[in-house]
C-alpha cells in the first residue's frame, strides 16, 4: 500500500436550497475550487470518484453520467459511490484505494449533492417529501411500510443506548452541545446557518421529530457540493515544491457495516443500543495509523443527530459507553477542553448534504490543521438504517 | 400526487429569475414478496407467526428474512412456528414528523420484538412492529425495554407487516393474553377523548386569554414571511375545546382566523383539559430571542396526551410549532 496525501480541497457554501445552480454546476464549482487550491491543472487528474447518495434527490438515475465532462475527466474513469448518510467517507475510502493501490496518482474525490427538489405537493412543503425519498432506503417488505424513515431509525438507537445507559445522554447535555456546535459554525464561511444562534433553552423547547429527539438537535437538508485531490507521495512530493504547502497524509483507513436487521448478537445482527460500526471503524483506522484516540486533536464527526455523536464519540473511546455526559460535565469537546469536536459546526449547523458532507469533515479538518497547527485529526461518516454503516479516517500532517 | 404542469419563475438569491418546473419521479411498481411470500400468507389467511432456525446454531429468526444461516456457512434453515407474546428490545420511537406517505398516521409508535418461542427461550432476531395504546394515542411511557407485549392480529389483513401491531399486556387481561390470535376487533379501545367540562372562573378566564393571544399571533405572521411560510396552503378548521369553553381556528392561506362562533365544518378537534398549557405556549410563542422559554412545545404537549386529537393528526400542531421560531428569526418579536 502506498501512502496517500490530501493535496486539496473545495467547497461550495451549504444551502438548504440552491435555486440557483443545478448540482452540475454545484460540482463544478467544487472541482474548480479544489484544483485551484491543490495547485494543479485539471489535466492531470488521473480519474475521479464521485459519491451523490441518492437518485432521486438528483432526479435522475446514474446522476454522475452528465458530470464527467463538466469536471474535466472526460475520457478517464469516473466511479460513483452510494452509501447511505457515509456515501462521502465511503467515496474517499474508495478514492485512497485507488491511489494507495498504485493504480493511480492523482484522484479527484468528489460529493454533491441536492435534496430540496423534492416536493410535497399536498403540504406544499419540500419536506415530508425529503423525509420520504430518504425512507425509500428502508427495505419494502418488512420495515418501510411501518413508516421507518432516517429520524425514527436514530432515535432507535438513541432511545435504546438510554434504555442500556440511564442518565447518560442527558437532554441538558446533548442541548449544551447544540449550543457549542452552533457557535464553531460561525467560524465556518460555508456553513448553512451563519448567523443562527441557538440556546440549550431551545434546544430544550423545540419539538420531538422523533420521542426521544428533538427538532434542534438534528442534522439540517442542504445542497451543495466539497471536493479534495487525493495524491500518491511522489505526486504529493512533486506538487509540494510547486506550492510550497505540506499536504495532509491519511495514515489510517477503517470502515464496518453492521447487519440490518437487530438481534442480540453482535457478530450476527445489529445491537440496538450499540454503533458497533463506529466502534470497529475508529479501532481499525488507529491501529492503522499506529495512534490512539488520545493522540487525536480534532475531530470532523458524522452528526447527523447530536445523541448520535455522543455515542459515536463513546464508540470511538473519547469517553467510555455510558459516560457521554462526561463530554460537556467534563469539559473534554468543551471550549479549551482536550478535544476540538466539529469545529464546522459539523452537519447540523454546518450542512449535510449527503455526497459528499464528510468531505466537507475533511476539509474542515484541513483548515483547523493548518490554521492552529493540529498535527492529528479524524473524520468520520456513518449512515443507513440504524447508523449501521461507519468509516473512519486518520489525517495527519506529518509522516 | 401528480401536480399540475407548471413552471415558475422565482427570485434567487441574487436577485435574478430562476425557473422551477413541478414534476414527479414516477414508477408503478408490483414489487415481488418472493421467498417472503410464506410468512406474510401465513400472518394474512392463518393469523401464525412464521420463522426461520438454523439446524446447527440453533439461531431462530423472525422476520425469516434469511433463507441460509450466513454464520453457518449458509446451511439451510428450516421453518419453525413461534408465539404471539414477546418483550420490547428497547423503548419503541415515536414519530412526530413523518415521511409524505405517512402524514395522516402521526403520532405512530415503532419499535423491535423478542418473540417467544415455542421452547420457551425467545427469538435471536427481533420482529419490527408497530406499537399501540388501547388507552388513547401513543405516548411515552407506555413501553420501555423488556415490555411484555402482545401481538395482535388486524381484522382485514392483506398480507403485509402493517396486518400486526403490539400493545402491552398490562392493558389486556390473562384471557386475552392467553388466546391466539388474538384480533383487533376484541381490544377494548378506551375513548381518551373526554372533556372536563367545568364552570370555574379560572378556566374560562384561560379561554379569553387564549382567543386574545391567537389574535396577536396572527397580527405577528402577517409581519413574518417565515411565519406565513409554516401556514402556507393549509385549509384545517380546528376545535379547540377546553374545560372552559370552545373557540375555532379556520387556517387559510398563510393564516388564520380566530372565531368563538364555530361553524359546523369541522376537520380537526383537540381536546384540552388543562388549557394553561396552551396559554403558555402562546406566551412563550410572543418572547424574543434571549427570554426565558416556559412551555414545551404543543407537538410534545401531543405526544404526552395532554392534547387530545380526535384523529391522528399532526401536520396542524407541527405548522403552529414552526411559527414562534420564525417569529423571531425574522425579528418580529
Amino acid at each position: 500500500m502506498r501512502d496517500v496525501a490530501v493535496i486539496g480541497a473545495g467547497m461550495t457554501p451549504c444551502r438548504s436550497r440552491w435555486l440557483e445552480k443545478t448540482q452540475w454546476e454545484l460540482a463544478q464549482m467544487a472541482t474548480a475550487e479544489a484544483v485551484k487550491d491543490a495547485g494543479i491543472h485539471v489535466d492531470e487528474l488521473d480519474g475521479g470518484v464521485v459519491g451523490i447518495y441518492n437518485d432521486i434527490f438528483e432526479f435522475q438515475a446514474i446522476p454522475e453520467s452528465g458530470l464527467q465532462g463538466i469536471i474535466g475527466l472526460a475520457n478517464k474513469p469516473l466511479k460513483r459511490c452510494s452509501s447511505g448518510g457515509a456515501t462521502g467517507a465511503y467515496t474517499m475510502l474508495e478514492g485512497y484505494t485507488w491511489v494507495a493501490s498504485g493504480l493511480y496518482d492523482l484522484v479527484l474525490v468528489l460529493g454533491v449533492e441536492k435534496a430540496l427538489d423534492c416536493y410535497d405537493f399536498e403540504a406544499q412543503s419540500p419536506t415530508p417529501a425529503v423525509v420520504q425519498t430518504i425512507g425509500y432506503s428502508w427495505d419494502p417488505w418488512f420495515e418501510r411500510p411501518l413508516g421507518h424513515h432516517a429520524s425514527q431509525s436514530y432515535a432507535q438507537v438513541v432511545a435504546a443506548y438510554m434504555d442500556e445507559h440511564p442518565g447518560d445522554l442527558d437532554p441538558t447535555v446533548r442541548a449544551k452541545i447544540v449550543e457549542l456546535l452552533c457557535e464553531q459554525a460561525q467560524s465556518n464561511p460555508y456553513a448553512q446557518r451563519l448567523g443562527e444562534k441557538v440556546t440549550a433553552d431551545q434546544v430544550l423547547r423545540s419539538p420531538y421529530v422523533v420521542y426521544p429527539i428533538r427538532k434542534l438537535e438534528t442534522c439540517v437538508y442542504t445542497e451543495g457540493a466539497c471536493a479534495l485531490i487525493f495524491a500518491s507521495r511522489k505526486m504529493a512530493k512533486r506538487i509540494q515544491k510547486r506550492t510550497g504547502r505540506d499536504p495532509v497524509w491519511i495514515t489510517g483507513v477503517g470502515a464496518a457495516n453492521e447487519p440490518y436487521f437487530v438481534g442480540r448478537d453482535v457478530n450476527r445482527f445489529k445491537v440496538l443500543h450499540r454503533i458497533y460500526s463506529d466502534y470497529i471503524a475508529f479501532q481499525k483506522a488507529l491501529k492503522m495509523a499506529k495512534r490512539s484516540i488520545n493522540d487525536i486533536q480534532v475531530m470532523e464527526l458524522h452528526d447527523a443527530f447530536v445523541p448520535q455523536l455522543m455515542i459515536t464519540l463513546a464508540e470511538a473511546g473519547v469517553v467510555p459507553l455510558g459516560h457521554a455526559n462526561d463530554l460537556v460535565n467534563e469539559g473534554i469537546i468543551m471550549p479549551g477542553g482536550r478535544l476540538l469536536v466539529n469545529p464546522s459546526g459539523g452537519l447540523v449547523f454546518g450542512g449535510h448534504f449527503v455526497g459528499g458532507s464528510n468531505m466537507m469533515s475533511t476539509w474542515s479538518v484541513m483548515r483547523e490543521m493548518y490554521s492552529r497547527g493540529f498535527e492529528r485529526g479524524m473524520i468520520h461518516g456513518t449512515g443507513a438504517s440504524l447508523s449501521m454503516f461507519g468509516v473512519a479516517m486518520v489525517l495527519e500532517r506529518r509522516v | 400526487m401528480w401536480p399540475e404542469k407548471n413552471i415558475e419563475r422565482v427570485r434567487g438569491r441574487d436577485g435574478k429569475d430562476y425557473l422551477v418546473q413541478n414534476d414527479v419521479m414516477f414508477t408503478g411498481v408490483k414489487h415481488t414478496r418472493g421467498e417472503f411470500s410464506r410468512f406474510f400468507i401465513e400472518l394474512c389467511d392463518n393469523a401464525r407467526i412464521l420463522a426461520h432456525r438454523c439446524p446447527r446454531c440453533r439461531k431462530i429468526i423472525v422476520p425469516p428474512s434469511e433463507q441460509r444461516c450466513p454464520q453457518c456457512n449458509f446451511v439451510e434453515m428450516v421453518e419453525e412456528y413461534v408465539r404471539d407474546v414477546g418483550v420490547m428490545v428497547a423503548t419503541p420511537v415515536i414519530t412526530a414528523f413523518p415521511p409524505s406517505r405517512f402524514k395522516e398516521e402521526i403520532p405512530f409508535g415503532s419499535g423491535y420484538v423478542f418473540l417467544e418461542t415455542n421452547g420457551g427461550g425467545l427469538t435471536d432476531q427481533a420482529l419490527a412492529v408497530r406499537v399501540k395504546t388501547t388507552a388513547g394515542s401513543i405516548r411515552p411511557g407506555i413501553f420501555t425495554r423488556g415490555t411484555p407485549v402482545k401481538i395482535v392480529f388486524c381484522h382485514e389483513r392483506l398480507g403485509e407487516i402493517l396486518d400486526v401491531f403490539a400493545v402491552p399486556q398490562s392493558e389486556l387481561t390473562p384471557e386475552q393474553i392467553a388466546r391466539s390470535p388474538l384480533f383487533e376487533y376484541s381490544l377494548v379501545w378506551t375513548d381518551a377523548a373526554k372533556l372536563a367540562a367545568s364552570d370555574e372562573p379560572v378556566f374560562k378566564e384561560t379561554l379569553e386569554r387564549c382567543v386574545r393571544l391567537f389574535c396577536q399571533l396572527r397580527d405577528k405572521i402577517s409581519l413574518s414571511s417565515r411565519a406565513r411560510e409554516n401556514l402556507k396552503g393549509w385549509l384545517r378548521v380546528v376545535d379547540i375545546k377546553t374545560p372552559g369553553g370552545s373557540f375555532q381556528l379556520r387556517f387559510y392561506t398563510e393564516s388564520f382566523v380566530v372565531t368563538r362562533n364555530p361553524e359546523n365544518d369541522v376537520q380537526l378537534t383537540f381536546i384540552i383539559n388543562e388549557p394553561e398549557l396552551l396559554l403558555n405556549w402562546l406566551e412563550d410563542s410572543m418572547k424574543g430571542e434571549n427570554e426565558k422559554l416556559e412551555s414545551p412545545a404543543l407537538t410534545d404537549l401531543v405526544l404526552e396526551g395532554k392534547i387530545i386529537m380526535d384523529k391522528p393528526e399532526l401536520e396542524t400542531i407541527n405548522r403552529l410549532d414552526r411559527i414562534p421560531r420564525s417569529l423571531r428569526r425574522d425579528r418580529v418579536i
